[in-house]
């Protein structure tokens, strides 16, 4: 089992007055699954793809991560869990607008220690022409499209091969059909075995995985497989 | 790892380069005025010291004490002390001396033909030249021989013999000296180089006739005022005081009867003014590098707000607490030792301008460009942890969704 969540609840303090963002979720998913969390602005989604990416912990429960219990680590654990074994592709693409796109899809090189320029610039070259992008290499975001840059994101999310791909609201900012061409990568990627969870309030984005999971006031409230 | 991180800490300079320069503005300056400064200090003290040592550093004074009056008794000076015996024995008692000249002087009126002067004589032996480096341009000094004879010769300061011999060779002529009721007849031997005004005085107008001869023949006294002496070398000066004052202190038995004062001594307090001096003005200078490393913080401080963003995706792909601390220290590290580095040379560029108005040598000391440039690193590290601590414990959930 990749991930198992346990009674995972998150408490906001904000002032005085605590926000109760993610009231109860418990699941579980496998290796190799396409799953997509849906539900309105202020369900917990969010919420929850921050405790899944190691980017927050749970206030109460259990989030077990290829069988480690992540929510006690400490913040470099956790660091070092986001670059192992989770690939992350954003709505906003989080590129970074200085650097080319081969430096951007270097970035988790750096902080998993590999060494060698030419050994990280060739591993990024490998990412990049699996998204179609191998002759773009030497622009920088800016100069590229919204697509275009999606793809850089997931190049990146790629590169040091993790176990988990978590996409935020991943064709947020594109059109219809470029969003189609990325959920088509998507599903390309787990096809050929990567286990990709995708949060979206689209309700057509997600009936493109296979199984859906929908919250609503910080609860589940279905958990389906669809296809 | 390192490599890495500190090329994006170079890219992100490059990136802003009218801002990194600016900031890095308050540590160049800092820097080159502290350089400046110390060096314009030193500049100034080696021209003093080099002036003095041109008297010799080796030169030791031996002069009369002067004893307190106390209990009645009246303080004197004691005067009736210093005799040319006293001389020699020093001089072959104290193994480190060289030679030693007495001091011994009075003034009067010159005449020769129809002009007249009245200036200080001064009563020297054949070991004044070397002792005050000062040597006859024309003719020749007083010898052994005449010292000994209390010969009428005389030797003319360069300034002197103009007065008295305007444009005529003053060689071989006669001079005519009246000191109180005495009157004798000088046959000039030499005329003295130009030497200015130096820390001894004017010696242009002085008129130089043997020691014996003031002794015997006007102050009608075996005794001097004291001595000039000169040590074998500089490095034994020291040694030669010491001796000095054993040989007398036995001889005189009596310590308020002389006091010796070396050129050294002088020295000494003269590099210790200035010396404290410039200390002064460089920690004054070094208030400003510190003024250029709040500037750096300052700008660090922005430059994190501004890339709170970056610093959250860079969190998300995994960087660690230190990775991101590091990059921005290394950042503020790089600014202030570049601008530390340009600093050097402003400073470099400052002092070699007032060396050259100033007319001393150029002295830019390892010291003070190595104090001056780890003071800057130094800078960096103190003003650049703070925004380094505060990047790298951002929240990355809150960071990655700053606008």
């Amino acid at each position: 089992m990749l991930i198992k969540a346990d009674h995972l609840r998150k408490v906001y303090k904000m002032g005085t007055i605590k926000v109760e963002a993610l009231k109860e979720a418990s699941f579980q998913i496998s290796e190799g699954e396409f799953v997509a969390i849906i539900g309105p602005s202020g369900s917990g989604k969010s919420t929850l793809m921050h405790i899944l990416g190691c980017l927050d912990q749970p206030t109460t429960g259990k989030y077990l991560l290829d069988e480690h219990d992540v929510s006690r680590a400490s913040d470099d654990q956790l660091a070092e869990i986001r670059n192992k074994k989770i690939g992350f592709v954003f709505q906003q693409f989080n590129l970074l607008p200085k650097a080319t796109i081969l430096q951007n899809v270097c970035v988790p090189l750096i902080y998993s220690g590999i060494r060698g320029r030419r050994r990280q610039q060739k591993l990024a070259e490998r990412a990049l022409q699996m998204v179609g992008l191998g002759d773009r290499m030497n622009h920088r975001p800016n100069e590229i499209s919204g697509g275009q840059k999606q793809r850089v994101a997931i190049a990146r999310a790629l590169i040091n091969n993790p176990s988990l791909i978590l996409a935020d609201e991943p064709t947020g900012n594109l059109d219809s059909k470029t969003g189609k061409e990325i959920i088509n990568i998507f599903q390309q990627l787990n096809n050929e075995g990567h286990t990709i969870i995708m949060v979206t309030h689209d309700q057509e984005i997600a009936n493109q995985a296979r199984r859906v999971i929908q919250l609503r006031d910080g609860l589940i409230q279905r958990d389906e497989v669809i296809s | 790892m390192i490599f890495e991180i500190l090329r994006m800490a170079l890219d992100s300079l490059t990136a802003n380069k009218l801002r990194s320069f600016l900031s890095m503005l308050g540590i160049i300056i800092g820097v080159g005025a502290v350089i400046a400064i110390v060096s314009v200090g030193s500049g100034a003290q080696s021209q003093v010291t080099s002036q003095i040592s041109q008297l010799g550093s080796n030169i030791i004074n031996i002069g009369p004490g002067i004893s307190r009056g106390r209990n009645g008794r009246i303080s004197f000076s004691a005067t009736d002390v210093f005799t040319m015996e006293l001389a020699n024995q020093l001089l072959n008692n104290c193994p480190s001396l060289s030679r030693i000249t007495p001091n011994v002087q009075s003034s009067g009126l010159l005449i020769a033909g129809s002009a007249n002067y009245q200036t200080s004589v001064v009563g020297v032996t054949p070991s004044y030249q070397e002792i005050y480096d000062y040597y006859p341009a024309l003719g020749q000094f007083i010898t052994e021989e005449q010292q000994e004879n209390a010969t009428n010769v005389m030797i003319l300061g360069a300034g002197l013999a103009e007065e008295l011999f305007p444009s005529q060779n003053p060689l071989g002529e006669k001079v005519k000296l009246f000191i109180r009721d005495r009157k004798l007849l000088f046959v000039v031997i030499g005329v003295m180089e130009e030497k200015g005004t130096g820390a001894m005085g004017n010696l242009e107008n002085q008129a130089l006739i043997p020691a014996s001869v003031i002794l015997k023949k006007i102050n009608n006294r075996k005794y001097v005022n004291g001595y000039t002496a000169q040590a074998v070398s500089t490095g034994v000066a020291k040694t030669a005081v010491g001796e000095v004052e054993y040989f007398l202190t036995r001889y005189l038995t009596d310590t308020d009867k002389f006091r010796i004062t070396s050129q050294e001594q002088i020295l000494d307090t003269i590099n210790q003014v200035t010396g404290t001096l410039s200390l002064m003005l460089g920690g004054i200078a070094g208030i400003s590098l510190l003024v250029g490393g709040i500037g750096i913080m300052n700008i660090m401080l922005v430059s994190v707000t501004e890339r709170t963003r970056e610093i959250g995706i860079r969190k998300a792909l995994g960087a660690k607490r230190k990775h991101i601390l590091s990059q921005f220290l290394i950042e503020s590290l790089a600014m202030s030792s570049f601008g530390g580095l340009l600093g050097i040379g402003l400073g470099w560029l400052g002092a070699m301008g007032v060396s050259k108005i100033g007319g001393w040598p150029l002295v830019v000391t390892h010291t003070s460009v190595l104090v001056a440039f780890s003071f800057s690193l130094l800078v960096g590290l103190f003003f650049g942890i703070y925004p380094a601590r505060k990047a790298s414990k951002l929240d990355p959930v809150i960071a990655l969704s700053y606008e």
